[in-house]
This record gives C-alpha cells, sequence and structure tokens, in this order.
C-alpha cells in the first residue's frame, strides 16, 4: 500500500485530502508545518508528499528545494492558493512534479497523486511500447495499433493517447490532459478537451471494438480494457 | 513647431498680447494728447507772434508801409517769418511772398496754410514758385482796401510731432519687445508644466490609475489643481479598488464552499449512478462547474491586471504558438464544418510569455469559433506589418461587432444582446486585454456586419 505525507497548515483542507487520499488506498499521514515535514520527509521513505505553498515554519518552495538537494526524489504534488502562472513556475523550478490550485476537489487531487504514483512505479523501465487490452503504441516508430489494424494519427492525437495510455485505469481531468499533452496551464474551457478525446475515441473505438475510452461524468476520461 | 504655437495657444500667452495691446493703445492715446497739447501751445506761441507782428505792421504810416513790409521780410528772412502787401486785387505791392495765398480770409486770424507761401527771398529756388514748408499765417485789410499778409513757418510744431511720434515708436518698440519676449518666456513655464501633466495624463487614460501628476513647491494654481486632480484619482482608485476587490473576495470566498459543495453532489452523483437522480445531480455539479469557471476567470482577470510588466519575458517563437493555438482549435471548427485558416508570414523577432500568448490567442480563436455560424470561415494570420511589428489577426465570418460596442467588448462581463444566447462569461476579451496589455501590445477590433477581426499588434524586440 503507497504510502503519502500530507503537509498542509489548514486543518479542514489536510482531512479532506487524507480521506481521498485513503479512499484510493493510499495511507496519507498529516504534518501542519514546514519544519516537521522536511523532517518527516527525508527520514521515512514515502511515495507521494502533498506540500502547501505557504506554511508555517518553513515555506513550501524551501521544503521542496531543501529534498531534491538531499536527493530525495518522492514525487512532489505542490498545492496552493496562488494560481498565477510564475508561481507554479517557481513551484516547479524548485522541485515539484505536479502543481494544484487551491480549491481543488477531491478527486482532481487523487487523480494527480495517482498520476505521480503510477509514475513513480514505472521510473526505470524503460518503456518503448505501451499496451492497453488490443490497443498498442509504439513510442520509438511512433506508431498505434487496434486490434492488430494501423491507426493514423495526428502528432496531437498521438500525444493524448500516450498520456491516456500511460496513465490507463486512470482518471484523468481534462485540466491534467491540458497540462500534460498540450503544456499549458490556464483554464481551456471543457469543451475543446472533449472535442479532442472525441476525434481519438473515433479512431480507436470506431471500429466495432470494445470502447477503450470511457467519460467519467463529472470528472474526466479514463481509458482502460474492457472487461 | 508645435511647442510654439502651443506657448501661443496657452493663457498666459493670450493675456500678455491682450496686454500688450492695451498698452499699445494706452501709449498711443497719452502722447497723442499730449501732442495736441503741445502742437496747440507752439501753435498759440506762432500766432501771438503773427498777431504782434501784424498789429506793427498795421500802425505803421501808409506812407512807410511799403518799406517796413520789405523791410519786415528782409530781417526774418533768416527766421522764416514772411510779410506781403496786396492789392485789393491780389497784386503784390511790397514784401517776400509772391502771391496773396488763397486759404487766407482777411479777418485777423492765424491760419495753417498747408502748401506754404511762395517765397521771393529765396530767388532761383524752386520754392519761390511752389511754395514753403507749412506756414501759419494771419491777414488783414488795411482802411485803403490793400491787403496785409504776415506768415510763419510752423514746421517746428510739425518737429514737435515727429519728435512725439518717434517717441511713442520708441518706447512701444522698447516697452512691447522685451514685455512680448519676457511674456512667452513666463508663459513657456506654465505650458511645460500644462505638458508635463498633458504627459502624466496619458497612462491614465489608458486606464493605469496608479500615476498620479506631479505637484510642483509653488502652490499655484496649476499645483493646486494637479492636487485636486490626484486627490479625485486616490478617491477613484479606491472606489474602484474597492469594487474590485469586492467581486474578487465574493470570488475568492465563495470558491472554497462551491467547491466542496462540488465534492458533495459528485460523490452523491456516484452513489446514484444509473437512476434518475443521477442526472440531476449531474447538472448541478455542471452548474457548479460554470460558476467556479466564471469566478476563476474573473479571478484570472485581475492577476493579470496587477501583474506588471514582467522582465523575465523571453524571446518567443509566435509562429510557434500560432501554430499550437491552430492545431488546438482545428477539431473544433471542423465539427462545425468551419474553414479554419492559419497563415503564418515571415515575423520580427518578439519577447514575450508563450504560455499568455497562447492563452489570449485561444480565447481569440475560441470566440472566433464561437461566434461564427457553421460552415462560415476563421483565419488566423500573423505577418509583419510595414512598420516592423508583427500583427496578428483573428478574423471570422460571424456577427461581427457593431462600430459602438467596439471598445466595451474588452470589458468585463460586457456581452453584447446578440451574444447572450451563447455560453460564455464576457470575461474572454478582458483577459486578452489584459494579457495584451502586460506584454504591452495593441488589441483593436475591425470588420463589419460579415465577420470581426481582431488584431493584436506586437512591436518588434
Amino acid at each position: 500500500m503507497p504510502r503519502a505525507l500530507v503537509i498542509e497548515d489548514d486543518e479542514v483542507t489536510a482531512r479532506d485530502i487524507v480521506a481521498e487520499l485513503d479512499a484510493h488506498g493510499v495511507t496519507a499521514d498529516w504534518v501542519a508545518n514546514g519544519r516537521e515535514g522536511l523532517a518527516r520527509a527525508l527520514a521515512d521513505g514515502y511515495d507521494i508528499i502533498t506540500l502547501d505553498r505557504m506554511l508555517p515554519g518553513m515555506d513550501g518552495i524551501d521544503v521542496v528545494s531543501e529534498l531534491r538537494k538531499r536527493a530525495v526524489d518522492t514525487p512532489v504534488l505542490m498545492i496552493s492558493a496562488l494560481s498565477d502562472v510564475d508561481e507554479r513556475v517557481r513551484g516547479l523550478r524548485a522541485g515539484g512534479d505536479d502543481y494544484l490550485t487551491k480549491p481543488f476537489s477531491p478527486d482532481e487531487l487523487a487523480a494527480r497523486a495517482e498520476v505521480l504514483l503510477r509514475r513513480r512505479q514505472r521510473a526505470g523501465r524503460d518503456e518503448v511500447r505501451l499496451r492497453v487490452g488490443d490497443l498498442e503504441l509504439d513510442l520509438v516508430r511512433h506508431n498505434a495499433l487496434r486490434h492488430g489494424q494501423p491507426l493514423t494519427l495526428l502528432p496531437t492525437e498521438f500525444r493524448l493517447l500516450e498520456f491516456l495510455m500511460r496513465n490507463a485505469g486512470q482518471v484523468v481531468t481534462r485540466q491534467m490532459i491540458f497540462e500534460h499533452v498540450w503544456g499549458f496551464h490556464f483554464d481551456p474551457g471543457t469543451n475543446v478537451i472533449d472535442v479532442h478525446i472525441g476525434r481519438l475515441r473515433r479512431k480507436i473505438d470506431g471500429t466495432g471494438q470494445a470502447p477503450l475510452i470511457r467519460t467519467v461524468r463529472g470528472s474526466g476520461y479514463t481509458l482502460a480494457a474492457a472487461d | 513647431m508645435r511647442p510654439l504655437t502651443d506657448a501661443w495657444r496657452s493663457a498666459t500667452s493670450r493675456l500678455i498680447i491682450i496686454y500688450g495691446a492695451l498698452f499699445a493703445i494706452w501709449c498711443v492715446v497719452l502722447l497723442g494728447v499730449v501732442q495736441w497739447e503741445a502742437s496747440r501751445y507752439l501753435s498759440s506761441v506762432v500766432d501771438q507772434m503773427l498777431a504782434a507782428r501784424i498789429r506793427y505792421l498795421e500802425r505803421t504810416e501808409p506812407a512807410r508801409l511799403r518799406d517796413t513790409v520789405d523791410a519786415a521780410g528782409a530781417i526774418d528772412s533768416q527766421g522764416y517769418m514772411w510779410a506781403g502787401l496786396f492789392d485789393a486785387q491780389g497784386h503784390r505791392l511790397a514784401g517776400s511772398i509772391a502771391h496773396m495765398p488763397r486759404e487766407l480770409t482777411e479777418d485777423g486770424v492765424a491760419r495753417p496754410l498747408n502748401a506754404g507761401v511762395a517765397d521771393l527771398t529765396r530767388v532761383g529756388d524752386a520754392q519761390a514758385h511752389h511754395g514753403t514748408a507749412r506756414t501759419r499765417a494771419v491777414a488783414r485789410t488795411l482802411p485803403n482796401g490793400d491787403r496785409l499778409v504776415v506768415a510763419k513757418e510752423s514746421t517746428a510744431i510739425d518737429g514737435i510731432g515727429v519728435i512725439i511720434r518717434r517717441g511713442v515708436l520708441w518706447g512701444l518698440t522698447l516697452t512691447l519687445i522685451p514685455g512680448l519676449l519676457g511674456g512667452i518666456l513666463i508663459a513657456r513655464g506654465p505650458a511645460r508644466r500644462v505638458r508635463a501633466i498633458q504627459q502624466a495624463m496619458a497612462p491614465i487614460r489608458e486606464g493605469n490609475l496608479s500615476v498620479r501628476l506631479p505637484v510642483g513647491r509653488a502652490s499655484d494654481e496649476v499645483d493646486l489643481l494637479a492636487a485636486t486632480v490626484n486627490a479625485t484619482l486616490d478617491e477613484i482608485e479606491r472606489l474602484l479598488g474597492e469594487v474590485k476587490g469586492v467581486t474578487d473576495n465574493i470570488a475568492h470566498d465563495l470558491r472554497t464552499p462551491l467547491t466542496r459543495m462540488r465534492t458533495r453532489l459528485y460523490r452523491l452523483q456516484q452513489q446514484f449512478e444509473g437512476r434518475p437522480e443521477a442526472a440531476q445531480l449531474d447538472d448541478c455539479v455542471a452548474e457548479i462547474d460554470t460558476v467556479l469557471a466564471r469566478f476563476r476567470a474573473l479571478l484570472r482577470v485581475s492577476e493579470l491586471e496587477d501583474r506588471q510588466r514582467s522582465a523575465c519575458f523571453e524571446r518567443m517563437d509566435l509562429g510557434l504558438v500560432l501554430r499550437d493555438v491552430y492545431d488546438f482549435y482545428a477539431p473544433v471548427a471542423e465539427d462545425r464544418r468551419q474553414v479554419f485558416e492559419l497563415d503564418i508570414g515571415p515575423l520580427p523577432s518578439l519577447r514575450g510569455d508563450r504560455q499568455l500568448m497562447f492563452e489570449a490567442l485561444a480565447n481569440l480563436v475560441g470566440n472566433a469559433i464561437k461566434f461564427t455560424p457553421d460552415g462560415g470561415a476563421i483565419r488566423l494570420a500573423a505577418l509583419t506589418a510595414s512598420t516592423g511589428d508583427a500583427r496578428i489577426d483573428v478574423a471570422d465570418t460571424g456577427p461581427g461587432i457593431p462600430p459602438d460596442e467596439r471598445e466595451a467588448v474588452f470589458r468585463r462581463f460586457y456581452r453584447s444582446d446578440d451574444t447572450r444566447s451563447k455560453p460564455g462569461c464576457g470575461l474572454g476579451l478582458a483577459i486578452v486585454s489584459a494579457i495584451v496589455r502586460l506584454h504591452g501590445y495593441s488589441l483593436s477590433v475591425g470588420g463589419n456586419e460579415r465577420g470581426a477581426v481582431f488584431s493584436v499588434t506586437c512591436p518588434a524586440a
């Protein structure tokens, strides 16, 4: 069972985070200040850390840069009330792996935490081929097969599919898709991402096979092999 | 020569000109009166001399009169006084005057002779026939019918006039020229200050309410005015800040409870999955998402507006940004059977924030697609204008924006009547406008009823 360290000074938010992670099968410990959080993160081997940007004792940015300085590579999900792009860049530059703006819905947090955990499990393995059910993606040759049939994908569609397949079985929100596939960090409005997903869906699920991409209402999308 | 015309136009300059003109008129009137008085006095002196002389000649015995008249003329030939004796028919009997002056009446009253008298003392002189300079003369009829004329040159009186006129001229020149020059110098001070105020106002007009007018130490009218304007600006800024603060605070504070509410509804919706309640809960979640998106957009506008122009703008490949925007929106346009055209010409090097420019252009293109009917056309183009600046155009074949709404569309929450039926919150263009301003670029809207064209002009770095 993966373990998470929640460094968060607001008790209500902290309780929400802990409950949500718990619901997703992640055991979470809560620490309310930066200095103690840093000590715990250094001492215990956590699988993921959620870190508030503004903390008493020690700033979130300082915590994460100190961790990285000491070669601790636990994925860090930074959480902040500061939504400015510059703040995000600062957080990621200091060593954060993802950045979430308050207020957030807990499922968004859980989705992001799972993506980070997944990436950590994958780390070290040099994947050249992704496979979900009968869908295959060759990252080197840059081609995709569904049920042995080649698919013609545009570069954007390829990147979108790669992101979905890397996180197969996980819910990814539209905001996460926009950030990871396009690399931008503002609110794109929901319908554009839906249109892109719709096209990809027509290409990979349109040939009579069992659909792989599923819409999770009120949250996002998930790609998973049909049971 | 704008500064000069400005100086002429200034209030001080006008005052100086009016004052100068009044001064000149007063000078002329004053010296005119002096001249008139002086010449009247000098005329009366001449007239008394003439009267004395004619009385003396009248009292002379008739037998000796001719000799006396001749002698009088001779004696006074250097003093420019003439005497003449004529018979009733006007023939000369004696004296230095060639013929009886026609303007003269024999009543013993001195009169000016503009043509002078025909002087016999200067024989050979052209004046003997044409008369002397201006004179005053007096004539009387003697008891025997002969007529006696005495004349004296009056150029001295005119000379006084000339001296006084010259005095006026010099006086005016010496007073008015330094006066006007000094006036222009004095006027330039306030003009410069007014220009400084104008310059200070420019950013305020563009919406930067943090700028204040320069206030000098003189505490004069200009300073008082500037201080009053500054106080007004303080108040406007405070009020605007309050309004913005209130909206921002509402948006900010409501986000947390709304997010929590959304989470609960979302959990409920998942529990009811497959039952009719689920669809209703789904609608609730969607509504809250809309509100949250609006709050996010509102706070985003504020955040962008509060941001200082970033010193860490990097070299930006605008063509790449456009291509990204195109790729992002092409499927959306295609779904609506719209022709989406991308046209990138050679572009100058630019400095900016790629993320923000993508956001701005995405908003413009998103709007263009939204307001263009199915089957219409959208064009995204960037080229180098003749000025060397880059120009980005986002053109559509939607209903266009009426000219009287073109300023307003960039305001927060502004939605034209035609667009209220479309989804959206009227904040997209406010975001675009804030990003463009942050970059020091400029944004304009044109087009006609067959479509709108949004243009962003980016000065080359």
